[in-house]
């Protein structure tokens, strides 16, 4: 079970480029700073010995001192981090909040993608870390 | 769907294939499906792969056992699906 993460590695850093570098509607830092904040409040640690690739990895570390909310307004902060959360709580007034206050369904698209791969990469590390008992 | 984008403004490829299995199934088609579809480069594309691999691929898991686990933990994030 130890290539785990090696195994489906190639995947995710396609999704990863994907969410990151395709053209869009918000700027790639705000999304990689999006992403980077959702995996660390998912439990994303530094391990050096995590399976995970070393570009996911780079993503997450590089990030984690830009990720700190300077980058990312504060309304789509608070929105990112419900979706990192507890998705299910997520209501039709938080994204009509955000549509009202000239947010387009583009960026608010681009914002919860890169919210949810980010707590979900968050809590595969930090499962595939318990797998190998730490 | 929350976000009307999403919901109605696909490109024509995808909008052809919405068309398409709104036809054959002869009902509304999934918000999944619609999400997965909608600026498939960014997202759904290689997600779908992504997805493909660890649920049909080769693994040590059966097919049955990893959609449970994916069902489980869809239970755990209050998700139906």
């Amino acid at each position: 079970m130890g290539d785990l993460g090696g195994r489906y590695a190639a995947y995710t850093a396609r999704l990863v480029d994907g969410v990151l570098a395709s053209p869009g509607h918000t700027p790639g830092e705000l999304r990689r700073a999006v992403l980077a904040r959702a995996a660390q409040l998912s439990g994303s640690g530094s391990d050096a010995s995590s399976p995970l690739s070393q570009r996911e990895r780079g993503t997450r570390v590089e990030d984690a001192t830009g990720a700190s909310g300077e980058t990312i307004p504060a309304a789509l902060a608070a929105y990112a981090d419900k979706v990192t959360r507890h998705a299910y709580r997520v209501t039709d007034e938080d994204l009509g909040a955000l549509q009202r206050a000239g947010t387009s369904d583009d960026a608010l698209f681009e914002v919860t993608v890169s919210a949810a791969l980010g707590a979900a990469l968050g809590r595969l590390e930090r499962g595939l870390a318990a797998l190998r008992g730490e | 769907m929350r976000l009307r984008a999403v919901e109605h403004r696909h490109r024509l490829p995808q909008r052809l294939k919405l068309a398409l299995i709104r036809l054959v199934s002869g009902r509304r088609v999934p918000d999944v499906v619609k999400t997965l579809l909608y600026r498939p480069e960014f997202f759904g594309r290689p997600m779908c792969d992504w997805t493909q691999a660890v649920m049909r691929g080769p693994s040590p898991w059966s097919v049955g056992e990893r959609e449970l686990f994916a069902a489980f933990t869809s239970h755990l994030n209050q998700c139906r699906f």
